[in-house]
């Protein structure tokens, strides 16, 4: 977790926690809040990939953004991809996927976000944590020394869920929300 | 507390803009993002009116929340445009009796009677084979979950009923005189073992399945497509299916619907699950 996002955590612990101990269920408000912490956990890992992708980060940085990026996911999250051209979905492990990221041969990468979130509702699963998926898209530029370029537009379905946690600052019991990514869907799309 | 909300607020948009900045710059052109139907989810807020037109949820209280006007909008735009079966006269209707004043009919999530039609792959004996899973959304403590409650496999079907001479496949009435020595016969013809079953016995194919994952004999390969059915709404079916394509009118959008009588419905719902 990066600093921003620990200090939008422990603004929400402050803002939030007040009244709302043991009580799972998710106020409007509540949403509200959890929702801007998962979109940042979302664009903290679009920063990484970008990091990830780009040719000119050196091979040990870019390792260590791996690191930091699967502290964002909870444990055995997958990649699920398909292209246009073969819809056959792809499973990969998170760190199996920015590893293919960081490997692939072209002189230039350029990640580009586009300016839209979709941030579904919270569903409450079985074991008591909430679930929801916020949807985004980028573009991905591959281009080679010699011309070669490749293109394309991708959806990204990624999982949230989201744990209602103790910590202990000072002696006192406070609780928190807290958010990790998980299985990610990507599929490439037909933009326009 | 208000205060430290309002702090709060612009902490969080100020870190919002600094991320947004350090990610690089936005694509244009998001337009038909805005347009798809992005996720099931959207299509029941969108159904219903639960969201405002940049994604956002609004909320019991909202002037726009369950919007007549705005529903009648949003469902004209759930259709997929390029099924030419689904026509004018049927959208109008459906849209009219969804949004009737005196009875609206919203979707609900948590309302049952909507499930998922999931086509998979599998190896199986060697060759690659589709199985259509459907599962539905199960209530487990004070949490929801999807299960599999139905598995239809083509080559399960080809192992049960299949022989034409199946009226002389009984063990007479007198068999317990001889110790049920006849059985011999009606194990040395696995393929018609069915027809000495009683007359309600019907295969269960999820059990079946099952047996033969934990053999090791099907092998999880892939997820081919999903649809959703919805029985939701009263005399009326209709089908979702995620169309990815150019244009506004793309993502998850009414691909088949029917008006049928709710006493009908179950023989639909048969049909669906491949039951004869």
């Amino acid at each position: 977790m990066n600093r921003s996002s620990i200090f939008i955590a422990i603004f929400i612990v402050f803002s939030l926690v007040i009244g709302a101990q043991a009580q799972p269920e998710i106020s409007p408000e509540r949403k509200q809040a959890i929702d801007s912490l998962a979109l940042e956990k979302v664009k903290d890992l679009g920063k990484y990939i970008s990091i990830i992708g780009n040719k000119n980060t050196p091979f040990s940085e870019a390792n260590r953004v791996i690191d930091r990026a699967l502290e964002l996911f909870s444990e055995g999250s997958q990649m699920g991809v398909s292209s246009l051209s073969s819809p056959d979905i792809q499973y990969y492990g998170i760190r199996e996927y920015f590893q293919r990221l960081m490997a692939l041969n072209y002189d230039r990468v350029t990640i580009e976000w586009f300016n839209i979130e979709y941030i579904s509702d919270l569903v409450r699963q079985p074991d008591g944590r909430y679930v929801g998926v916020i949807t985004v898209y980028q573009r991905f530029t591959g281009e080679s020394d010699d011309g070669m370029k490749y293109v394309d537009t991708t959806k990204k379905d990624i999982t949230v869920y989201v744990e209602r946690k103790q910590t202990q600052i000072q002696g006192r019991v406070i609780g928190f929300w807290d958010v990790l990514l998980g299985d990610i869907r990507v599929t490439e799309t037909k933009p326009g | 507390m208000k205060r430290l909300t309002t702090l709060v607020l612009i902490m969080q948009l100020f870190c919002a803009v600094a991320m947004a900045q350090e990610i690089g710059h936005y694509l244009g052109g998001e337009k038909f993002m805005y347009a798809e139907t992005k996720q099931i989810n959207q299509f029941f807020r969108r159904f219903n009116s639960e969201e405002n037109l940049d994604g956002k949820r609004i909320y019991e209280g909202d002037p726009n929340f369950h919007h007549k006007e705005h529903r009648t909008s949003y469902i004209r735009m759930l259709f997929d445009n390029q099924n030419n079966d689904i026509t004018e006269s049927v959208k109008n209707e459906f849209i009219a009796d969804v949004t009737n004043d005196d009875n609206a009919k919203f979707l609900d999530f948590y309302g049952g009677r909507w499930f998922a039609e999931v086509d998979t792959k599998f190896k199986f004996n060697g060759q690659t084979r589709t199985a259509v899973l459907f599962l539905e959304l199960e209530k487990e403590n004070l949490g929801i979950k999807w299960v599999i409650n139905n598995v239809y496999f083509y080559p399960f079907t080809k192992l049960f009923y299949a022989d034409s001479t199946a009226a002389t496949k009984f063990l007479h009435p007198m068999s317990h005189e001889l110790d049920f020595m006849n059985l011999i016969k009606v194990f040395k013809e696995p393929n018609t073992v069915e027809y000495y079953f009683d007359e309600g016995f019907k295969p269960d194919f999820r059990t079946l399945f099952l047996y033969e994952i934990k053999k090791g004999d099907l092998i999880f390969e892939n997820v081919e497509k999903v649809s959703f059915h919805f029985f939701q709404l009263d005399n009326w079916y209709f089908q979702l299916r995620e169309f990815n394509r150019q244009g506004n009118n793309s993502g998850w959008l009414i691909s088949n619907i029917s008006k049928i009588p709710e006493d009908q419905k179950e023989a639909l719902l048969k049909y669906i699950h491949y039951e004869k």
